[in-house]
């Protein structure tokens, strides 16, 4: 061909003359480059993939198979039939197999601390020498399901009322019955927290519970002769005395309770000689308090009526509600 | 003159769209991906690491220029055609 371009007049005037063969052949070299071109375009797309590396990652492999989507009926999408597996859960306490939705509710019922939860959880542990009642003050961080010593003594001595000595437990319920009735009652077992005056029990009811509780050393300190009741003129010793000396006197002699709410029921006349002795020798022995008024003297002894009633009774005089 | 018609074509912009035709057309009737999944296994024959692209050109160019179908081919001839004769009116 020629070397100097043509211009573009010359170029037609040449193309007029080619005969359509060569035309055909001309238009046919013209979409081989175009081809090629693409071709080419193609090869370098590809081999750019194959390099930056994604040119198989629409290839499935084998292992992700069990990944695809299950669609069968009763099946959901995982493969899984839809029941809800049960995790099973030991028990720190009783060291039992619970069903985790049970777990809860038992660990409640198991160490006792649930609202509901009372009897048998408390037994247990009261069994075991744990304290329930200061549980709520344990650090919450610091479970000890095992008997935990240093905690557990100092509680026994302070707060856990069945560990208390004999002793302070006695003078509690001294305490306790000097200022309440502290009858019990037959069909609730409890005692009658009401006053020492409650119309619904009897001295000599009163009587009979302190002297099962306390035994008989201790009384009421009210069972001095025609002497109000002063506690803090309490003689023990003396009221030992009388309360034996009562004792003694209700055996042989046919006491009967006289009225139980009136100034305290005097016991039967054939005491009265009696009385009047032990009412001197209190007298004497009496290591000074003051005397209110003059009391009549309990049928047993024991249940004396705080306030003073009424008149006066003078020493000699027996009351008269024989 | 063949060199001026092509000077013509580029300077006209036909040349690239009929090329941009051309690989519309191989795209729809899917020589694409045939020619793709034909690479794809001269890649895996020759190793991922190892293939040039020296080795598709020469793979693939026979390969495709066979493949391409009969009817995109004369529509392609026929736009040149036409080109060129557009060019002797003018």
């Amino acid at each position: 061909m020629q070397q100097i371009p043509l211009t573009d007049e010359e170029a037609l005037v040449l193309l007029q003359s080619i005969s359509s063969d060569e035309l055909e052949s001309f238009s046919q070299d013209i979409y081989d480059e175009v081809a090629n071109e693409v071709s080419l375009g193609l090869c370098f797309e590809v081999h750019r993939a194959v390099k930056l590396g994604f040119l198989f990652l629409d290839e499935s492999k084998e292992d992700e198979k069990k990944f695809e989507i299950v669609d069968e009926i009763g099946r959901d999408v995982f493969g899984q039939v839809p029941m809800k597996k049960q995790f099973e859960c030991i028990c720190p306490n009783c060291q039992r197999n619970l069903a985790a939705s049970r777990f809860a509710p038992h660990l409640e019922k198991c160490m006792g601390m649930g609202r509901n939860s009372s009897r048998l959880a408390s037994k247990r542990i009261a069994n075991t020498g744990k304290v329930d009642s200061d549980i709520d003050d344990l650090d919450d961080g610091d479970w000890n399901y095992g008997n935990d010593k240093k905690s557990s003594k100092k509680k026994r001595d302070k707060n856990c009322p069945r560990k208390i000595k004999p002793k302070a437990r006695n003078e509690e319920r001294k305490a306790l019955l000097l200022q309440c009735c502290g009858v019990i009652s037959e069909h609730t077992k409890k005692m009658c927290t009401r006053s020492r005056r409650c119309p619904q029990h009897t001295d000599e009811q009163r009587q009979i519970v302190r002297l099962s509780l306390l035994g008989q050393q201790i009384t009421l300190p009210e069972t001095t002769d025609d002497i109000q009741v002063d506690i803090d003129t309490y003689d023990e010793g003396q009221t030992q005395l009388l309360q034996e000396a009562m004792y003694r006197s209700w055996d042989t002699g046919s006491s009967t309770n006289a009225s139980p709410a009136d100034s305290g029921s005097a016991p039967g006349g054939s005491i009265s000689s009696k009385r009047k002795e032990k009412r001197a020798s209190s007298n004497s022995g009496r290591s000074g308090g003051s005397k209110k008024s003059k009391s009549r003297l309990p049928p047993g002894g024991s249940s004396i009526n705080m306030g003073n009633h009424g008149a006066l009774v003078s020493q000699p005089h027996l009351p008269s509600d024989i | 003159m063949k060199t001026a018609v092509n000077q013509k074509l580029i300077e006209t912009g036909e040349r690239e769209r009929l090329r941009e035709l051309l690989r519309t057309r191989l795209i729809e009737c899917g020589w694409k991906d045939q020619m793709k999944a034909y690479c794809k296994d001269i890649v895996k024959e020759k190793g991922v690491e190892n293939v040039t692209v020296d080795d598709l050109v020469a793979e693939i160019t026979p390969k495709g220029r066979a493949l391409v179908p009969d009817a995109v081919k004369r529509e392609l001839l026929q736009r040149i055609r036409t080109f060129l004769a557009q060019q002797t009116k003018i």
